[in-house]
This record gives C-alpha cells, sequence and structure tokens, in this order.
C-alpha cells in the first residue's frame, strides 16, 4: 500500500554552513503513529516544519497522497509546542477559528458544535468560555490539539507537545492523545525527546543521528502491544528491550553512525529494527 | 412719472405722512430723485403744492430739468442700491486704534448703513493679513503702511489693497520701563530693547524716526522686536525690553499695571500722524461696489462720531468689554478721553492724545514709502505718486465724508512737519537722502 | 491606614503644600512708591496702589473657575463666548484631525509593519517628518491651504499621524511568529489574517500610539488656536492673556489639563479592552 506521507530526499541547509540534514527518506502509512527521537540540533523540528508546510526543504520534496506538497495545509493539522493559542479568543473561540478556516460557509451553530465536541474529545468540556489565560498549562495543550483535530485533518503533526508540561500532567495528556488517535485511527507525525513517551504512544519510533548532516538512522517498530497501559509499561520485558535501544542509540550510536554505518546503509531505505525479547521465545509474527 | 410730485407732503423717504390723503406715492427711483430735487428746491410744501396747481407737475419737472441734471442725480441716488454681501467679516486686533471699526457694530452704525457685520477679534498683524488676503475677512482693519506693502509684495504674496479710510491719528506712545525714569534723553539709549509690533507699523517708522534724530542707528545701536501688543507689557515687566512704541491701551495698561510710565506721545513727533486703517482689497471693491461704499460710509460715520470729545467715554465703554478690547473700562477711556495718569505720579489732560479723522492724505502714503526705502524694507524704485494715488482713496474717502456731514479737506495731499522737519510730498527722493541715518539703497 | 489609600493622601497633602506656598509667595505686597494723589490713584490698578502682586493667588484662581463654571455656554458676541463653547469647539476640531490621522496612520502603519520592504522605503520620510513641530507647520497650512480652521485640523491631523503610524508598524511587525504560523497552517488568506490574527495581536501596541497621539492633537489645538484665533480654548487663553487677566488664564490651564486627561483616560479605556494577557 502506498504511504499517505512520502519525504523523499528532502536536504536543508541555512547559509553557509553544512546542510542540518540532506538526503532524508521517510515514509509513513496510513493510521501510523510515528515519533520521531534525536538529539537537539538534528533537525527533527525543521522535519516537522518541513511537513508542515512552514518551511521548504533545499532540496527533495514531500508527497501526501501522492501530490508534493507546496505550503500549509488544513490536512495536515499542527499542535504546536507553545500552544500558541491566540490569547484574545476563549477556548471555544480558538478552536472555533479553526473550524472556521475549514468550513468557511458553515453556520455559526455548526461551527460551534464542531468546536463544542472537538472540546469534550480532549476532556474540556465546561471550559470552553475561558480565556487562555485563565487555563493551566496542560488545559491550554488540550486546547491546542483540539484545534488541530476539530479540522479533522489527514495527518497529525505535534512538535514536542507535552514537553514544556509537568511530569503529571505530560502523563494524563499522553493518555489522552493515545486514546483519541487510537480511536480514530488519526496518522500522527510527533517529535520528542522523551523516550517513553516515544514507546507509549508510537507505533514506529525514528530514530535521527545527530547534526549537523543528519541521517534517519533506524526506524524502530515499536514491540508492546496495542493494548498497552502507560502504568504498567515498566512490568513488560519487551519495554525494556525497546528502551535500552533507544538510549544505547541516543547515548552513543546517535554520535558514531553518521562516521560509521552500518554496512548495506541505504539512506532512501533506513533499516528497520525490531528489539524485544518475547518472554516465550516466540517471534511474534505480523509487524510489517 | 409725475405721480410722484403730486403730493407735496411726502416726507425723505417718498413715503405719505399719515392723513395725506392724495392716494399717491414715487413708484420709481426716478419719481423719488425728482420728488426729492423738488423738495430742496421749493422747502416749503404749501408752496410746492400751490406751484403743482398752477402749472402742473410736468411743467415743474421740465423747469427742474433744465436747471439741475436728475439724471445724474438718479444716478447717483442709484449709488444707495442693492447691497451685493450684507453679512461681511472684518478683521481687528483688540487696540483703541480700531475704535470706529469696532464701536460701528454695538453702536449700529454698521445696521444704519444697512450691513450686517461680524467683527472678528485677530490673534496679530500676519494673521489678519492672512486671513485677509484668504479673504476669510471681507475687509479688515490694518496698519497704513500695510495696504502699501501688500501692493508693492514687500514681506508678503502681491494683491492689490486699497485704503479707503484711515482709523485714526495719533493715539500712540513711548512707554518705558520704571527704572529709567531718570534716563529719558534719548541719546543715552544705546543698547536698549524695544518692542514694536510689526515691521509695516508706523509705530515702528516713528520709532526710528525719533532715535534716529537723536544719533541712534535703530538697527545697530538698539535692537527692535517685533512682539504682539499684549507681549509688550508682559515683556515689559519681565525686563526682556526697556520700552515700547506701541498703540492703545497697551501703553496705558503699562501705567496701570505699575510697569512703566508714558516718555512721549506720539502726536509729539508728529502731531497728526496716521496710525491704523481701515483695508480693503481691490477685488472686492470691483466685485461688490454698493457693499463697499456702504461700508466705508458706515466707518466714515463712526470716524467723525469717534472724533468728537463729547462721545469719547460712550465709545470707551462700549469698546472695553470682553468681546472687543477685553481691558478695564478705565483704562481704555484714559487713552480716548485724553485725560490720564502718566506713571510719573502725574494726571495728565491732553484731549488730543488720540484723533480719528479718516482722510487717507496721499502724503502719508508718500511719507511711509519713503521711510521703507529709508530703512531697506523697500528696495526698488517706485513711482510714489502713482503708488499713492492708487492705494490711498482719498477722492472716494471725501465724497463719503461729505455724504455723512463731515468737511474733507480740498486737496489730497499736503506738506506736513515731523520733529521739526517739514516734509514736501513733490519731493521725496531730497527727504529721502537728507537723513544721515538710514540704510544704503 | 490601609495601602491603598496611601497614594491619594500622600497626592492631596502634596497639593496642599503647593497651594500653600502659592498662597504665601503672592500675599506679600510690592513696593508702591510715594503716596499717591488720590485722582491719580483712580486712574491705576490695584498692582500700582496697593502693591498687590500681579500674579493671582490659589484663592483668586478658584472664585475665578467659580465664576467662568458657573455659566460656561453663554454668548455675548462673535469674540466672548463662555469656556464650554471654546471646549466644545477645541473639541470638535481634535476629533477630526484626530479620526483623519487614525484613517491614515493605522492602514499605513499596517503596510509599513508588514512589508520590511515599505518600512525601509518609508522609514527616512518619517524620521524627517517626525519632529516638526506643530508651530512649524501652522504658516505653510496657512499659506498653502487659505482657511484657518481648515490649517488647525491639519496641523492637528500632522502631528497625530506619527505616533500611531511608528507604533501600528512596530506592532503588525513583532506579531508572534507562531500565531502567524497557527494561521498559516489554518490556510488562512491574508485579509482574514489581517483582520483576525494581526490585528487583535498588535492592537495593544496600537492604542499605546493612539494614547500617545491624543495626547499630542489636544496640545497641538491649544498652540494653533492661539496663533489662529477666533474660537476655541487656545483662543480663550489668548484673548484673556491680551487683558493681561492671569487669573483667567491659569483656570484656562487647569481646564485645558482636565480635558486633557479625560481624553486620556478615555483611550486608556479602550486600551484595557484590547489588552490580553499573555
Amino acid at each position: 500500500m502506498a504511504p499517505l506521507i512520502s519525504i523523499e530526499g528532502i536536504g536543508r541547509s541555512f547559509g553557509d554552513g553544512p546542510p542540518v540534514f540532506e538526503d532524508l527518506w521517510l515514509s509513513v502509512q496510513q493510521g501510523e503513529f510515528v515519533c520521531i527521537i534525536g538529539h537537539s540540533g538534528c533537525g527533527k523540528t525543521t522535519v516537522l516544519n518541513i511537513l508542515a508546510g512552514l518551511d521548504r526543504p533545499s532540496a527533495g520534496a514531500v508527497l501526501v497522497a501522492g501530490q508534493e506538497i507546496t505550503g500549509p495545509s488544513l490536512d495536515r493539522a499542527v499542535v504546536f509546542q507553545g500552544h500558541a493559542l491566540l490569547p484574545w479568543r476563549t477556548a471555544l473561540g480558538n478552536v472555533a477559528y479553526a473550524v472556521r478556516s475549514r468550513w468557511p460557509r458553515a453556520s455559526r451553530n455548526e461551527v460551534e458544535a464542531r468546536a463544542r465536541r472537538a472540546i469534550a474529545l480532549v476532556g474540556l468540556a465546561g471550559a470552553e468560555l475561558k480565556k487562555p489565560a485563565e487555563l493551566s498549562g496542560g488545559m491550554k495543550q488540550r486546547v491546542g490539539i483540539a484545534r488541530a483535530l476539530s479540522i479533522e485533518p489527514k495527518i497529525l503533526l505535534m512538535d514536542e507537545p507535552f514537553s514544556a508540561l509537568d511530569a503529571l500532567t505530560r502523563g494524563t495528556l499522553q493518555d489522552e492523545a493515545r486514546r483519541i488517535c487510537t480511536s480514530s485511527g488519526q496518522t500522527t507525525v510527533m517529535i520528542t525527546h522523551d523516550v517513553d513517551e516515544a514507546i507509549y504512544l508510537a507505533d514506529k519510533i525514528v530514530l535521527m543521528t545527530n547534526g549537523p548532516n543528519a541521517q534517519v538512522a533506524e526506524i524502530v517498530v515499536n514491540p508492546l502491544p496495542a493494548d498497552r497501559v502507560r502504568t504498567d509499561l515498566h512490568h513488560d520485558s519487551r519495554y525494556t528491550a525497546v528502551r535500552n535501544h533507544l538510549i544505547d542509540f541516543l547515548v552513543d550510536r546517535s554520535r558514531t553512525f553518521r562516521d560509521a554505518p552500518p554496512a548495506g546503509y541505504d539512506r532512501t531505505r533506513p533499516p528497520v529494527a525490531r528489539p524485544y525479547h518475547d518472554v516465550r521465545g516466540v517471534v511474534p509474527n505480523a509487524l510489517p | 412719472m409725475s405721480g410722484g410730485l403730486v403730493c407735496a407732503a411726502i416726507d425723505d423717504l417718498g413715503r405719505h405722512p399719515a392723513g395725506c390723503g392724495c392716494g399717491r406715492s414715487p413708484e420709481t427711483l426716478d419719481e423719488a430723485v425728482a420728488a426729492a430735487v423738488f423738495r430742496a428746491a421749493i422747502p416749503q410744501a404749501a408752496r410746492r403744492r400751490d406751484l403743482l396747481r398752477a402749472v402742473g407737475a410736468t411743467a415743474v419737472l421740465a423747469a427742474m430739468a433744465e436747471t439741475f441734471p436728475l439724471g445724474a442725480a438718479t444716478a447717483l441716488a442709484q449709488d444707495a442700491g442693492k447691497i451685493e454681501k450684507p453679512n461681511l467679516k472684518i478683521g481687528f486686533i483688540p487696540i483703541t486704534c480700531a475704535s470706529p471699526i469696532i464701536m460701528a457694530q454695538p453702536m449700529g452704525f454698521y445696521a444704519k448703513h444697512g450691513l450686517n457685520v461680524d467683527v472678528v477679534k485677530t490673534a496679530g498683524w500676519a494673521i489678519v493679513r492672512d486671513k485677509a488676503m484668504n479673504k476669510e475677512y471681507d475687509a479688515s482693519h490694518m496698519l497704513s503702511p500695510m495696504p502699501i506693502a501688500i501692493s508693492l509684495g514687500i514681506g508678503s504674496n502681491q494683491q492689490d489693497w486699497q485704503l479707503p479710510a484711515i482709523e485714526n491719528i495719533n493715539g500712540q506712545a513711548i512707554v518705558m520701563a520704571n527704572k529709567h525714569k531718570e534716563r529719558r534723553d534719548p541719546k543715552t539709549w544705546k543698547g536698549m530693547r524695544f518692542g514694536i509690533p510689526f515691521d509695516f507699523s508706523m509705530h515702528n517708522y516713528l520709532l526710528r524716526y525719533y532715535l534716529a534724530e537723536a544719533g541712534i542707528d535703530p538697527d545697530t545701536d538698539v535692537s527692535l522686536r517685533v512682539m504682539p501688543p499684549p507681549d509688550m507689557v508682559a515683556n515689559l515687566r519681565a525686563d526682556n525690553i526697556d520700552g515700547f512704541l506701541g498703540p492703545d491701551p497697551v501703553n496705558q495698561r503699562a501705567v496701570y499695571d505699575g510697569i512703566g510710565f508714558i516718555h512721549l506721545l506720539s502726536k509729539e513727533i508728529w502731531d497728526g500722524h496716521p496710525c491704523c486703517a481701515f483695508a480693503v482689497s481691490k477685488s472686492f471693491i470691483a466685485e461688490n461696489p454698493n457693499t463697499f461704499m456702504a461700508l466705508s460710509r458706515a466707518i466714515i460715520d463712526a470716524t467723525g462720531y469717534a472724533n468728537k470729545a463729547e462721545n469719547r467715554k460712550e465709545i470707551a465703554d462700549a469698546i472695553a468689554p470682553a468681546n472687543y478690547l477685553n481691558q478695564p473700562p478705565i483704562v481704555v477711556q484714559q487713552a480716548l478721553t485724553g485725560t490720564y495718569a502718566d506713571g510719573l505720579g502725574n494726571v495728565v489732560k491732553a484731549p488730543d492724545r488720540a484723533g480719528f479723522d479718516p482722510f487717507p492724505w496721499q502724503s502719508f502714503a508718500v511719507w511711509i514709502m519713503t521711510q521703507m526705502q529709508r530703512w531697506g524694507q523697500l528696495k526698488r524704485d517706485v513711482d510714489y505718486q502713482q503708488v499713492a494715488e492708487q492705494i490711498y482713496l482719498a477722492t472716494d474717502a471725501a465724497k463719503f465724508m461729505r455724504e455723512q456731514g463731515q468737511t474733507p479737506p480740498g486737496t489730497s495731499t499736503k506738506t506736513f512737519v515731523v520733529m521739526g522737519k517739514t516734509f514736501d510730498p513733490a519731493k521725496p527722493a531730497e527727504y529721502l537722502a537728507s537723513f544721515p541715518i538710514k540704510r544704503a539703497i | 491606614m490601609t495601602a491603598r489609600l496611601r497614594a491619594p493622601l500622600l497626592s492631596l497633602a502634596l497639593l496642599a503644600v503647593f497651594l500653600l506656598a502659592w498662597q504665601i509667595a503672592v500675599s506679600g505686597t510690592g513696593p508702591t512708591g510715594p503716596a499717591m494723589d488720590p485722582e491719580y490713584a483712580k486712574l491705576m490698578g490695584i498692582t500700582a496702589t496697593t502693591g498687590k502682586s500681579a500674579m493671582p493667588g490659589p484663592i483668586d484662581v478658584a472664585q475665578s473657575m467659580i465664576e467662568i463654571l458657573r455659566d460656561p455656554f453663554y454668548i455675548r458676541g462673535q469674540n466672548d463666548k463662555g469656556l464650554g463653547i471654546q471646549l466644545l469647539y477645541s473639541i470638535g476640531r481634535v476629533a477630526v484631525g484626530y479620526g483623519l490621522a487614525v484613517l491614515v496612520a493605522i492602514p499605513t502603519g499596517f503596510l509599513i509593519g508588514m512589508s520590511p520592504l515599505m518600512h525601509r522605503a518609508l522609514d527616512p520620510f518619517i524620521q524627517i517628518l517626525k519632529p516638526v513641530s506643530p508651530l512649524a507647520w501652522m504658516p505653510l497650512a496657512l499659506y498653502t491651504i487659505k482657511d484657518s480652521n481648515v490649517s488647525s485640523v491639519f496641523v492637528i491631523f500632522i502631528c497625530a499621524l506619527w505616533p500611531m503610524l511608528i507604533n501600528t508598524a512596530f506592532g503588525v511587525a513583532s506579531v508572534r511568529q507562531e500565531w502567524r504560523n497557527v494561521a498559516h497552517t489554518l490556510e488562512v488568506g491574508p485579509v482574514r489574517c489581517a483582520f483576525t490574527i494581526i490585528l487583535p495581536a498588535a492592537a495593544p501596541t496600537i492604542l499605546t500610539g493612539m494614547r500617545i497621539s491624543i495626547g499630542i492633537a489636544w496640545l497641538v489645538i491649544v498652540a494653533a488656536e492661539m496663533l489662529v484665533g477666533g474660537t476655541g480654548i487656545g483662543y480663550f487663553v489668548w484673548n484673556e492673556w491680551n487683558n493681561l487677566s492671569i487669573t483667567h488664564v491659569i483656570v484656562s490651564i487647569i481646564v485645558i489639563g482636565l480635558v486633557g486627561m479625560a481624553l486620556d483616560q478615555i483611550l486608556a479605556r479602550c486600551q484595557r479592552l484590547v489588552t490580553f494577557p499573555e
């Protein structure tokens, strides 16, 4: 099946220095939740901005549903790191703004109904008429997510959406995000540097080496089952396996990969890893 | 045509007195004129009736026409024709020089001649000139040199202006600060600072003349500063100037406030000098001839009234309030009646301190132009007589004065004496050359 | 004493000290010179006869203020109208001049804020014209426009323009990039973006500029009317100055200050309406 997103050899450089990355290839299937992990400066936010259409690659192209993208689109909704809510509008107003952008000819009632639904979806029913200044950090980010989801995008792009929140709120919002995305089958690309978050949320985890000249080192398939519960993850040995794999990468290979790529490394088809240890010693099947 | 003659009891305006019963009234201007002439020729109504009954109206008319130019009289009467613009705006500066222009409103002179005039108080001479040239004002109070300066294009754009009447003669004074009570000889005034209201003013020319006669060069030995009249008092108090030659009531006000004393009345420099004027643009006269005539009549009428000593106090009280001069009435009275405190402890009685004579002597204009050349304001040669005749409308003024029952002089030029030196308007170049202190031409 | 009352009480205390000092300063009598002949004295003013200071004290000013404000709307002639009427003339002129300035400054500021090219192109003109005093514009205006009322309004316009223009440009240029990104990702067109994102985001800065401008406009109208005369509070001050009535001049100054404060407060209220906590 053709991927929904096909990143084909994009590169991005600023000025005269070495490029942040070049000749980067990646694909995302419909319904997948993909996390991109890497150290700061590896260009993961740049990749997301290019996907969102807020930035243009210096080389290469991105195809969504077979069409090259040329700029931002309502098909690709963004949840920003710093919620980016319009402070002069209420929560409802912020979400309604997005709804109105998507369906400009809709009636006021329809717009409001959609907005309310999105707000209820993120668990904020009752707080619609509050202004962002009256909301906590976690609530603001929920509104951001509601806004992104309210336009029913093909692709959801999230740029470290929970990094600015405290640990407890982060956990709650991760649960919400997982609940919403799995129930609707939302195709999502998320940037994070939190390994546990990636393991909990993602179906696939993309590992990027350090910049400049960053590369996609590996795509890790998440071994954990779909019904995983965040608070129980640590009991599962597969969790340990994948976690160790990711940490090893971040500590060591993210640095050394560029100078010593593995044999047969092909940028256009980064290697897929499946690190896990099945407790029964059986190799589980069916992960592509 | 003869209908109007029939009733000899017709009054001045051609109306029948009550109970006349003849049933006729003048139907046309011609009739009214003829009736007026008839009445003037034979004042007694009874005799007029007899004559009419004896020879009939037609014969009377024919006889009159032989001896009296009825046609011309009718044309003249047409002067009292329709006023093109009865609602006028006239600018004024709140000084007593403009008394005739100002008092004509509250005292009804404008209304008497069929006009509805708004006199608008203005902030300064440059502003009043600009507004008058912009046609925001239909006519204006100006300093007597200003119509000349504007018509010659000096100090402003060129526009043709004319001076149908002088507002006042004399009425100015040199005021010195109290600290100069012992230093009244002008020869000792080197290094002093003086205020004047405007560059193109009699104040400027008189002060310069006075200083020059004492051997002081007004441009190099002293400093002359242009300032609005109320600022003169404030500056005197603040010791920014040592004295000023200004208009009333500012002079008297300086005494009243205890800041200065009156050193010299301007009439001591030149008795009968013109000061301010009533000025109209040439285009206004061309577009509104009847209005111009009514206006001139009103102002000359008022000027004549103002000249009479017995009316001065009444006038002072009429123009003192906030709407006009905005000064304490006692100050204005002193300036107009000539009974005043001089700031040195004396009550002086000089009834001719200020005068109001409307006649615009063309010699005044020539004298002004010699002084303009003397001080470098007018740098080119002009035909003095021609300019004076075009701007100072002596002939028109004489006509209007006669209509108001005043007696205008027979000529339009005269010689006069300024600080002991005679000025002959026929010899302006010699006059100009005779001054040791002047600017190079 | 609660903390909230402290500041107002301190203000009142300062005011009382100031008024007392003022009253004392004008209470002394100056020199009167040798005794005056009574007939002479009748012709002289108070300062010369009794040596009372020409400068009025707070009590004189208070009395004068009551007298003026008792009947502020009288008309006793073309040149003598009540303070209330003069204020209305002035406020009217400010309204027109300021209104025109708003109509020009905000769209132009928008343009400059959105386009760095326009900003660089127009900046030299702005920098040169901005510091020109209204008193310098006035003669030029009278000369070209030839109507004193229109000239006054023009001078208000040209002086009130700059703070609003500059602040609008600044506010528009500094709209947070992340809000602009929100607009981009929602495919919001440039017009809708201008009205729904940029304008509300820049509004506090724009209102600050407007508030500065109204202060300038009020300042300018008083100066312009003193120069041009006719009607208005500036003309009223000049008329009283002509009469050397310092008392009335002081009353006028107080009234001018109060009206200026009121105008500023109106704009401050508007500013609060559009300010948002970040």
